[in-house]
């Protein structure tokens, strides 16, 4: 196998499934108290009061702090992690650091916390302002986005199912899939795996056997001595690597990254306003009755 | 238990029984130190299964030429357990496997439970195995406590705390020489090594990697930053017992990614350094990375070889460093011999002077934006340990090939502020993904051979190196594989259904050899079916 071929699979992922981490994300067994979670419109306001009262701390869109740190960096971990924690350290400050109390009116406190949970959080956490609706009619139609990606079991399988894509990725991160040809996000450095994750990066791959077949693709898994690809005709394949004549790792993704022209302002806004409401609700185990 | 019923009726069967079962188990476990010095190879009686941590095994019945036939011959499975990273121990038929506040003995022939030790709190990950020494079974708990087991019984023998406030145990597996229990830790004063009585338990020293005032090497401190600490000590040393020294590695300092609140050298942290197994004095010292931002700990394993360098017999300790460097040092004296890169990308320095300090590059240090740096802070290599074969005269060992980017919370950090300052990431562009490989190097640094473990991409396992002429090797996603020493070329391969993040053993019961190895939850056992022994 070519080292080169295999160093690109990361690098031309699409939109990555991450079920682990998007059950950290959105199952919190307490509710949340904050009134603006997920308020589109709150978030806004949320951000206008923080680039006027924490940037000279903590950075513009907190994304690098001079004098304390970046509250949305990716690689942080944080010791206030909920919204009363947020809350709190907002209006009380936090004793024994430079962080000051700041008594901000309280709706504006919680708005401030719902933008900053949101810097953290999945797209779910800060949706697009956008015709749903007329979003979701881009996906079928002019997107053609259904040809290739499924939701709640309709459209097609070459790509990740996007029905919880909002819980699962940023929304900066949805952006970046739809109008950047390099758009892979880069894991953790301290993350430690401890299982064996699914593949999730739908590499295209084209597989030649021995006796000169060739298979067009999207891999679904492999390691040093087996292939589980997917193919263009919709079958699947399993191969031992040891007897195939090649696998080429195709090094462009298959999907496209030019919807911010394909598509209008409008359009690509309310395909954002779709997109980033596609979460599946965290299952709630009913209490009692049990024998 | 069938057998004693059966021999409740039957006197003179039941001894003739016995007999035979003596001759297939013995549970004893009295390893003396001359046992720890010159191992039966049908044990593997410590972590690196000898004193100079080569993990090479003298067993040869699976070989080059039979290895193709290997299979499964039991799977343990340690019921809630996951992620484990020990090396089983393996005395006289009886493995000892373990993970925090756990151990369990099984019959190693069949991956029979024979004991089990459990205390609370039962913790999972990061914890590397046991040690074993005149019937009695060592282990630190993650409530920072060593404690000795009877290795017959899995009774609690005695149980003495880390010496000091705040000192905890990181999981790494004792080490045991001249009567004396070695382990370390990390603690709110920086790291620690500290000697234990084997029989009773009772504190014999304690090395401190952080100097205090007054002390030497706390000018490599400036001001009062030695206060950071730093300097954790996770992972097991190397013993020699003609020079009576002890080798170990130490951690980062203090506030990983922050250099600028701590300049200096920051010893000893980051450091090889040789201590007096008596006393627990220091001998030398030789610090890989001076004031280390990206974390970088010389916790990788130190390999004890003699061998000729520049056509003069050496005493050599051989060290690939987390930072991208293949050390060779004079272990006698600390003396620098060599440092060779063995990563592809290595952006932070421009070689090394003359006595091994690196030719840092200027901006290579985090940022509050990120800051690309390669290696890793996951490193070029990492715990997962490397072999050497006296044979090949080649040193074996995972490499991390890959680039990141290191983050520090703002540009005035101070201590004690919310968030740890510290952050890292993998490097988002092409080409620098975190890619893991089987290398071969021989003693000057070059690569012989290059084996890539497809989709294996964070630390991963350790290697084995047998007489058979084969390098053991897990692969992250579960493979376990047999490859020639010589080429690299893989001869056989197991999908054992999880990810591994250990290294493998190999020992011998009734005259069969098995190879062994943790994979998530299980323990693995392989040997070849009878007809296949050639």
């Amino acid at each position: 196998m070519k080292l080169s071929g295999y160093l690109q699979i990361l690098a031309v992922g699409l939109l990555i499934s991450l079920p682990a981490a998007a059950q950290r994300n959105r199952g919190a067994a307490t509710p949340n108290p904050n009134p603006f979670a997920g308020n589109a419109d709150a978030i806004a306001e949320g951000r206008e009061v923080y680039n006027n009262v924490c940037t000279a701390c903590h950075g513009k869109d907190g994304q690098a702090g001079d004098r304390a740190l970046a509250l949305g960096a990716p690689a942080r971990r944080y010791q206030r992690s909920t919204d009363p924690e947020i809350f709190d350290a907002i209006q009380n400050g936090i004793p024994g650091t430079m962080m000051p109390p700041n008594r901000l009116p309280e709706n504006d406190a919680w708005k401030v916390t719902a933008y900053i949970h949101g810097l953290r959080g999945t797209a779910i956490d800060t949706p697009a302002k956008g015709d749903v609706a007329h979003g979701q009619e881009i996906f079928s139609g002019k997107g053609k986005c259904i040809d290739c990606h499924m939701i709640n079991g309709k459209g097609g399988l070459s790509g990740p199912d996007l029905s919880n894509i909002a819980a699962i990725r940023k929304y900066s991160s949805i952006v970046d899939a739809l109008t950047k040809v390099k758009h892979r996000v880069a894991t953790d450095g301290g993350s430690h795996a401890q299982a064996l994750f699914p593949m999730t990066t739908y590499q295209p791959v084209r597989v030649t056997t021995r006796d000169g077949k060739v298979i067009n693709g999207i891999l679904r898994n492999e390691d040093s001595f087996s292939l589980q690809v997917f193919g263009s005709d919709n079958q699947l394949y399993l191969f031992d690597r040891d007897k195939l004549k090649e696998v080429y790792y195709v090094p462009k993704s298959l999907m496209p990254t030019d919807f911010d022209k394909r598509l209008t302002p409008t359009e690509f806004q309310d395909l954002m306003a779709f997109l980033t409401r596609l979460a599946v609700p965290v299952p709630q185990v009913p209490r009692g009755g049990g024998e | 238990m069938k057998f004693l019923s059966y021999a409740g009726t039957h006197p003179a069967s039941a001894l003739l029984l016995a007999s035979v079962l003596s001759c297939t188990i013995s549970t004893g476990a009295a390893q003396t130190y001359q046992d720890l010095l010159k191992p039966n190879p049908n044990n593997w009686l410590q972590y690196s299964g000898t004193y100079d941590a080569q993990r090479h095994s003298l067993l040869n019945q699976i070989n080059t030429g039979n290895v193709a036939n290997l299979q499964a011959s039991w799977v343990y499975h340690m019921t809630g357990a996951v992620d484990l990273e020990a090396v089983p121990i393996v005395v006289d038929g009886v493995m000892y496997v373990s993970q925090w506040n756990r151990v369990e003995a099984l019959d190693a022939r069949v991956g029979r439970l024979i004991w089990q030790y459990m205390r609370p709190p039962q913790t999972r990950g990061w914890q590397r195995g046991v040690a074993v020494y005149q019937g009695k079974v060592y282990v630190g708990t993650v409530d920072s406590s060593l404690i000795a087991l009877d290795a017959k019984t899995g009774n609690l023998i005695w149980e003495s705390k880390a010496e000091g406030e705040g000192r905890r145990m990181q999981g790494a597996a004792p080490l045991i020489a001249k009567g004396k229990v070695i382990m370390g830790g990390s603690g709110r004063g920086g790291g620690w090594i500290q000697a234990f009585d084997a029989d009773t338990g009772k504190h014999a020293w304690t090395w401190n990697v952080i100097p205090k005032p007054g002390e030497k090497g706390i000018e490599s401190w400036e001001g009062d930053s030695w206060k950071l600490g730093g300097g954790p000590v996770w992972n097991i040393g190397s013993w020699d017992p003609e020079l009576n020294t002890l080798y170990w590695g130490t951690g980062q300092p203090g506030v990983d990614f922050v250099g600028d609140i701590r300049k200096g050298d920051n010893l000893y942290t980051d450091c090889i350094v040789a201590l007096d197994i008596d006393t627990g004095k220091m001998k030398w010292y030789f610090q890989n990375t001076p004031h280390d931002t990206h974390d970088w700990d010389s916790e990788e394993a130190l390999v004890l070889v003699d061998a000729p360098f520049k056509g003069q017999m050496r005493k050599l300790l051989i060290q690939a460093n987390r930072n991208g460097y293949f050390y060779l040092l004079d272990r006698t004296n600390g003396k620098f011999l060599q440092g060779t890169p063995f990563v592809s990308k290595l952006t932070w320095a421009n070689g090394m002077t003359e006595d091994g300090r690196p030719i840092v590059v200027a901006g290579s240090e985090p940022t509050v934006e990120g800051n690309r740096v390669c290696p890793s802070t996951a490193g070029a290599t990492n715990w997962p340990s490397p072999a050497y074969n006296p044979d090949t005269k080649l040193f074996y060992l995972i490499v991390q090939e890959g680039c990141g980017v290191t983050y520090k919370s703002s540009s005035n950090f101070k201590a004690g502020m919310p968030g740890s300052g510290t952050g890292y990431m993998e490097s988002p562009a092409d080409q620098e993904n975190w890619q893991l490989y089987v290398k071969a190097l021989d003693l000057s640094g070059k690569t012989v051979w290059s084996y890539m473990q497809v989709d294996s991409n964070h630390y991963g396992p350790g290697l084995l190196s047998t007489a058979g002429g084969i390098i053991f090797a897990g692969e992250q996603q579960g493979q376990f594989t047999a490859l020639d020493a010589k080429t690299g070329k893989v001869l056989w391969h197991f999908n054992t259904g999880g990810l591994i993040t250990a290294g493998p053993m190999t020992y011998s019961v009734n005259g069969k050899q098995y190879v062994a190895i943790a994979s998530y939850a299980n323990i693995l056992a392989f040997a070849l079916p009878d007809a296949a022994v050639r």
